[in-house]
């Protein structure tokens, strides 16, 4: 196909900017990108980007979904907040300090840091908003994100009031922080959405609609002009933004487009010029006909199937679980399902900068030599061609491409093993309550780093964690976890985190399919963004470049 | 006549009532809660939640509570889009709906009556065997496959149109999602007023106009029309509120703001007042189109007596 043909020519006064140097302390500067000398901006600088849902709510510290999240990066800040290569970066706050032994931080707000009103923000509404997150009453989506902070997972418990939360405000831009224990990614957990600030006064007077256009104010670079339920969501530069001269976006519209082919149309069509994600099937054309506007990079997640230890046939059947992990040929599995968008996985922890991964054995081993031992481990196991393994696969209904893959690792195990493994294909809230309840034997599961440190991807396994839906335990893993848990040194902690991660592997503890990937449509004349392993792409560092057609 | 309407709007009474009942019961049934997530909520928090939305409250309560809501005129609070009511979503996405709905609904009877009547005056000829042949394609043709092939192009290579988005007041906007969703029932329309006419045109009276020496023009449209309408007017009834609501695909396909899609989403995620909320207003539109069928029926037809 085509691309869009330039139309009538779209010619704008361009703006040559002249980009001046920003050589500040670089933890009170801007972190937006410099554009060089010469370089033709559009005259319109707006961006329409798509979401793949209609967010859960504008409100930051009651959501967790992922549309929701990218509306809320633009328009709030928290204390940190994302360089444009995701990593964490001086935000509302300026500066910071941590004591010796890394158990209390300070952050100063900058002095010139105001709300959408004008209004000045104040360490006290970090405190408003942090505790109203770990308020029961407030039913915050991820309260427990919290749990580094003194008092945090007591408060969201019902066992203490909001007020006990290691929190103080010294003064109007100074904000300690308690912590429980020493906490080496913190800074990475200051830029999550749940902790961003929400402004006191508005909540108060408008309740539940103070999310609504001209009720909402909000700290970041953009604020709410719009929201068309399940339409789009439309923002605009925000002027008392404290880095608003470096800021070159006017506008920005989120649509909601949940139909991923649809946004591919919307995307040729001109319509909209960063989209969110595309189906896998639609890659191989994509590719074709955009080339470079298709923006594949690894995305810190990994999709996988978990089992249960409690239950029958998984408990204790060390050699079942080794048989099943090793007969799927996980690279015809992503090269022809997935048109090579993936990455197949051995590890659970996809690659993060200073952490070394951990290859099981098996992965150095070809697909032939996996599938001899897997026959072998499967009869070890005590099943045979007269009784072969019979296990219901618990997934959610994700539409074919999803079902075409679980159906091919399904049949993979049936070539290689004999074992009869049927897809048993629920709603996602019905999947997602019968793992809460621990009643699935074999089941779907996937994660996406709340933050880029392993310990995030390990605490899946560990004793009496919540989302440990496979009951795994085992002592001296979660020994290993007590001990990263109490050194604050990231060199040191990740050591301690990649003998964790051998220990799932020697366990056998879950079925390792594929890292995710980002999945962006991205227009050549849009710049100012990075592929990062987070996919946090504020709209704060984007421009548009002068350009032609569509 | 008022009576009539009168005795008709206090049945459908105990019919919605039933509905209501009967989705309300479902949704409670089905298996998965509305807080049922990726990530677990802790005990205390669900708590909070549950109880803010009453669910923690016997289910007869909750259903007492509910319909008492609903006679106020309060379709309650979202459970998934938290911080928005199921009024405000029906109110941002009805009347998007409305508008297309009835769009094509115009739009078919504008184009479907003529070809039909046309088919039938001149059958057997290429006027009439051409444009039932595209009939059959129309019916056969899922909307699914219309719609993205319009927007490829329409949108995509001539660029004439736009691909998508709701503009209030735009006609531009609403030209591809109208013709996708009118494209069946201008063919539905067609076959059944060509069917109709058919009958019409062997009547005794058409023939005496004929032997009168009336135009053609004059016989079509004064004498054939009305009566060749009757059986597209009970075709309608029904067909008017499936239209409004059940376009999804081209919601989905045109990125239309409707209430369609909210519905599907909000069955699956257990929206169960999203779910309620659209199922009452599906039930009332497919009470008050039928009734309004009737009524155009009786207008129609001067031996139906109401």
């Amino acid at each position: 196909m085509r691309l869009a043909a330039p139309r009538a020519l779209a010619f704008t006064a361009t703006a040559l900017l002249v980009a001046c140097s920003h050589q500040a302390d670089p933890l009170l500067g801007s972190s937006a990108p410099q554009i060089t000398v010469g370089t033709a901006l559009a005259g319109s600088q707006a961006i329409a980007r798509t979401l793949d849902d209609s967010p859960r709510s504008l409100d930051p510290q009651l959501t967790t979904d992922i549309p929701s999240q990218r509306v809320l990066d633009d328009l709030f800040e928290g204390l940190v907040t994302f360089s444009i290569d995701g990593k964490p970066s001086p935000g509302a706050a300026a500066s910071w300090q941590q004591s010796a032994d890394s158990k209390t931080w300070v952050f100063h707000l900058r002095p010139d840091a105001r709300w959408s009103n004008g209004a000045p923000l104040t360490a006290e509404d970090f405190l408003y908003s942090w505790r109203r997150e770990v308020d029961p009453k407030t039913g915050a989506g991820y309260a427990q994100a919290l749990a580094p902070i003194v008092n945090a997972l007591d408060i969201a418990l019902g066992r203490k009031p909001p007020e006990a939360l290691g929190v103080e405000a010294n003064d109007a831009h100074t904000l300690t922080v308690h912590l429980g224990a020493a906490t080496p990614y913190l800074l990475d957990l200051m830029d999550q959405t749940y902790l961003y600030p929400v402004y006191r006064p508005a909540i108060e007077r408008y309740g539940d609609d103070w999310v609504r256009p001209g009720n909402l104010v909000s700290n970041g670079a953009f604020m709410l002009r719009e929201d068309v339920i399940g339409n789009r969501i439309t923002l605009s530069a925000n002027p008392f933004y404290w880095d608003a001269a470096h800021v070159r976006l006017r506008s920005v519209i989120y649509y909601t487009m949940p139909d991923r082919a649809q946004a591919v149309l919307r995307y040729l069509a001109g319509d909209v010029q960063f989209t969110d994600s595309f189906a896998a099937s639609q890659r191989p054309w994509l590719k074709r006909t955009l080339g470079d506007q298709v923006v594949n990079s690894p995305w810190l997640g990994i999709y996988m199937l978990a089992f249960n230890f409690k239950l029958p046939p998984f408990r204790d059947n060390l050699p079942l679980r080794q048989a099943l992990i090793l007969a799927i040929d996980r690279a015809a599995l992503t090269q022809y399902l997935k048109f090579g968008m993936y990455e197949p996985a051995d590890t659970l922890m996809p690659p993060l900068d200073g952490y070394q991964q951990q290859h099981p054995d098996w992965a150095a081993k070809t697909q032939l030599e996996r599938d001899a031992l897997a026959r072998r481990l499967y009869r070890e196991a005590g099943f045979t061609a007269e009784h072969p393994l019979r296990v219901n696969l618990s997934t959610s209904v994700q539409g074919a491409d999803e079902r075409h893959y679980m159906e091919a690792v399904a049949a993979m195990w049936h070539a290689v093993l004999g074992a009869e493994v049927a897809l048993d294909e629920t709603e996602f809230k019905v999947l997602a309550q019968n793992r809460e309840l621990r009643l699935l034997p074999l089941f779907f599961d996937a994660w996406i780093g709340d933050f880029a440190d392993p310990v995030n991807f390990m605490q899946l396994f560990q004793s009496g964690s919540a989302f440990n839906y496979g009951s795994y335990a085992n002592p001296r893993f979660d020994a290993l976890l007590e001990r990263v848990a109490r050194d604050p040194d990231n060199g040191a902690r990740y050591r301690l985190l990649e003998q964790a991660e051998q220990i799932l592997n020697a366990d056998a503890a879950y079925i390792p399919l594929y890292y995710y990937a980002t999945r962006h449509l991205i227009k050549p004349y849009v710049q100012g963004w990075r592929s990062n392993v987070m996919d946090r792409n504020l709209s704060r560092y984007m421009y548009i470049l002068e350009h032609q057609g569509r | 006549m008022p009576r009539y309407i009168l005795r008709r709007v206090l049945e459908s009474v105990p019919t919605l009532l039933l509905i209501v009942t009967l989705a309300f019961v479902l949704l409670h049934l089905a298996p998965g809660g509305p807080f049922s997530a990726d990530k677990p909520l802790l005990p205390e928090i669900r708590h909070s939640i549950e109880a803010r939305y009453h669910l923690q409250e016997p289910l007869w309560r909750q259903y007492l509570r509910y319909l008492n809501d609903l006679a106020h005129g309060d379709l309650g609070p979202s459970f998934q889009y938290r911080n928005t009511s199921v009024n405000q979503i029906i109110a941002t996405g009805f009347p998007v709906d409305l508008t297309v709905g009835l769009s094509a609904i115009v739009v078919a009877l504008l184009v479907g009556i003529p070809i039909g009547l046309n088919a039938a005056w001149r059958r057997h000829t290429w006027w009439d065997r051409l444009p039932m042949a595209l009939a059959v394609a129309g019916i056969s043709l899922p909307v699914f496959v219309i719609a993205p092939l319009l927007v490829l192009v329409f949108a995509v290579q001539l660029h004439w149109l736009p691909a998508g988005d709701w503009v209030p007041g735009s006609l531009s906007h609403m030209v591809l999602p109208v013709l996708a969703l009118s494209l069946p029932y201008i063919a539905y329309v067609a076959r059944i007023v060509r069917g109709s006419a058919l009958e019409v045109l062997n009547t005794a009276y058409i023939r005496t106009a004929r032997a009168k020496g009336l135009s053609t023009l004059r016989i079509l449209l004064h004498h054939a029309l009305r009566p060749s309408l009757a059986p597209v007017v009970s075709f309608l009834g029904p067909t008017t509120a499936g239209v409004i609501t059940i376009s999804i695909v081209v919601e989905t396909v045109f990125g239309l703001p409707g209430i369609g899609r909210f519905f599907v989403t909000g069955a699956l995620n257990r929206d169960y007042t999203l779910v309620l909320g659209i199922t009452i207003l599906y039930g009332t539109l497919i009470i008050l189109f039928n009734l309004l069928a009737d009524l155009c029926y009786a207008w129609l037809d001067p031996r139906v007596r109401l």
